[in-house]
């Protein structure tokens, strides 16, 4: 009775293998879709900007709309902070793959790019906006700075709601390898050790838990 | 490296692996589940009862094993083990009206089961010894079915299906699906000789088996399950008999259904323990490895468990200290925005074939009891809640091993 039995074990094996097989091939599926969703995202965002730095050097050969120019850059940074919250919650989900990583480092270039959009343009038009950048522990933060992280972004959402445009709120990992981003946060003192940090306008630096009113009274 | 994902990968495979082998096993014999062999000839048969404390049950048990409808049973041997109550005088006084009924007392209390059924052991003489527990009650035809399996001479021991005789309280419904399921998986386990326990409510042996191997090991917490491993161990085959059915009182109380698993873990560790030196060799090649590894995997998943609560736990506290100093909102609208993962789609999945395997299980063994929009409740904490708490009850089960072993006590067969 026995040796017409064992096959039990094989043959669970082989349907397991099938069964679980498909599984994770659908789940590879998914998240490469997702991937692809981010990547599509973010090749409209790199276009709009391409377009946005064209524009700009259209200008600086003579007559810059200023006007035209803020508002450009308002409304990408707008986007590119919804982009950021899509891409953080794909990345809360348990994944199996790490493509989503690479998506957050192109990303995180194209926010150091933007940030610098955004200086000039301030610079040049005497814009009234606020630069607001949030630098964040990407790669392994501890669990308290996890919380801290979670509580600071909550923070600067109530911001933006509150500010609307206003502010430029961009947010980009501060520890992604991008010798771009570490170059910007080395000319404005930050380093990677007391991430997360907000930085206002370039100069104000926030590194502790504060309350919205109080970043707020900072934007005046 | 994020490892997390892929321990839940391999516990995921695990429970497909297990849920589809047994699924086969099922489909290969669901004709051939409730067979049993009409017994070529008729062997004689002697039932011994153990019994400590049952003044309750005792005269139902052995009245259960008296109306039995098979004709060659010559004893019931009910051993008392001095209890404090009156069940010697109740087992005494059935002796009296029954010639049948032996009524024996050890000479002081021993505190064991296994002590008391070796005690049994010594006054039978019949071909075939059968255990019940004093608060177990036969089906009338339970013997009749099982002692057909004897007529394969490499057949040591037959068992058959434990159910739960009281099945009002939350606590004994669960413990009755539980049961049923067990003695569904344990048929289709016979099937590739995987059988791991004979259980104390009702099984048989041959008797000049039992009193080669000495009977019982009295110094591990689960008899019936060593008794077991000593028998496939001396080249002989265990048998399940589906349709031989016994109902069994369950613990009533939570704290004794928790004290039994604690010793159902730390005997099954003691097994281990004792067989380890036969992995692939007496015990055949699924006993040992499918018991280690599911220790494995339970200590393993408690550990996982622990360090994702603690870490969660940790992190929420962090966050709503944070939060109340900043004076920022705990839960937003976005926090119920969830993404799912390929994770939990198989988690999903998997629950799904769960149920399944449990109405499956149930509907097998007839417990209709438990169909029904009423019993959905239950079901659902037999799966999410109840089997959840094995692993926990095993870790609880090696401290106490530890600790016992550390202060040289020694547990009762008092677990009610």
């Amino acid at each position: 009775m026995f040796s017409s039995q064992k096959h039990a074990f094989w043959e669970a094996l082989l349907v397991t293998i099938l069964i679980f097989g498909i599984g994770v091939f659908i789940g590879v599926v998914l998240e490469n879709w997702r991937t692809s969703k981010i990547d599509y995202f973010y090749q409209e965002s790199e276009v709009k900007l391409f377009d946005i730095r064209a524009q700009s050097e259209i200008y600086a050969l003579g007559g810059l709309d200023c006007g035209t120019a803020i508002d450009e850059n308002l409304n990408f940074a707008g986007r590119i902070y919804e982009e950021a919250k899509t891409l953080e919650r794909y990345e809360g989900a348990e994944r199996l793959t790490d493509t989503l990583k690479l998506e957050h480092k192109k990303y995180d270039i194209l926010r150091a790019i933007l940030w610098i959009n955004s200086i000039k343009i301030k610079k040049q038009c005497n814009a009234s906006y606020h630069n607001v950048v949030y630098i964040y522990d990407y790669a392994e933060p501890s669990i308290d700075t996890k919380s801290k992280q979670a509580v600071f972004s909550r923070i600067l959402f109530e911001l933006k709601q509150k500010k609307g445009s206003k502010i430029v709120l961009i947010p980009m990992a501060g520890d992604n390898n991008l010798s771009s981003v570490s170059i910007l946060m080395s000319r404005h003192n930050v380093t990677e050790q007391e991430l997360p940090v907000i930085l206002i306008d370039e100069k104000i630096k926030i590194a502790e838990l504060q309350k919205v009113e109080e970043i707020e009274k900072l934007l005046k | 490296m994020r490892i997390l994902p892929f321990i839940y990968l391999a516990y995921m495979f695990l429970s497909l692996y297990m849920f589809f082998f047994f699924i086969i096993l099922f489909l290969k014999n669901k004709k051939s589940m409730f067979f049993y062999p009409k017994a070529r000839k008729g062997y004689s048969v002697s039932i011994v009862v153990p019994c400590y404390n049952e003044e309750k049950s005792i005269e139902g048990t052995v009245n259960s094993v008296l109306q039995s409808d098979y004709p060659g049973l010559k004893k019931v041997i009910v051993v008392d083990d001095c209890s404090k109550d009156n069940s010697y005088k109740i087992i005494q006084a059935i002796a009296k009206k029954n010639s049948k009924v032996l009524a024996v007392q050890t000479p002081e209390n021993i505190g064991r089961a296994a002590s008391a059924k070796n005690y049994g052991l010594k006054f039978a003489d019949t071909e075939i010894i059968g255990f019940s527990d004093a608060d177990s009650f036969l089906e009338k035809d339970a013997i009749s079915k099982m002692v057909g399996f004897f007529d394969d001479e490499k057949v040591g021991a037959v068992t058959c299906s434990v159910l739960v005789k009281n099945k009002n309280k939350f606590i004994e419904k669960l413990q009755a699906m539980e049961y049923a399921i067990i003695a569904w998986t344990r048929k289709l386990l016979g099937y590739v000789e995987g059988i791991w326990a004979m259980p104390g409510p009702l099984a048989l042996y041959r008797t000049d088996l039992l009193k080669k191997m000495n009977g019982f090991d009295e110094n591990n917490l689960t008899e019936d399950i060593e008794i077991t491993w000593n028998v496939i161990s001396e080249g002989y085959k265990v048998e399940m008999c589906l349709p031989a059915r016994v109902e069994s009182v369950a613990p009533t109380k939570t704290i004794y259904w928790f004290k039994q698993r604690i010793r159902w873990d730390i005997g099954g560790m003691q097994c281990i323990n004792k067989y380890k030196g036969h992995v692939f060799s007496k015990l055949g090649y699924f006993i040992m490895p499918f018991f280690a590894l599911s220790l494995f995997l339970g200590l393993l998943g408690i550990g996982v468990f622990s360090y994702i609560f603690t870490r969660n736990l940790i992190s929420n506290f962090l966050y709503t200290k944070y939060s109340i100093t900043t004076n920022t909102p705990l839960l937003t609208f976005e926090d119920f925005y969830i993404t799912p993962s390929i994770l939990n789609y198989l988690g999903v999945i998997l629950f799904i074939l769960g149920l399944f395997f449990v109405i499956l299980g149930l509907s097998i063994m007839k417990e209709g009891k438990f169909r029904g929009f009423r019993n959905v409740f239950n079901l659902l904490f037999y799966l999410i809640v109840y089997l959840t708490l094995y692993p926990l009850i095993l870790v609880v089960a090696i401290g106490k091993m530890i600790s016992y072993k550390i202060q040289g006590k020694g547990i009762g067969w008092g677990t009610r």
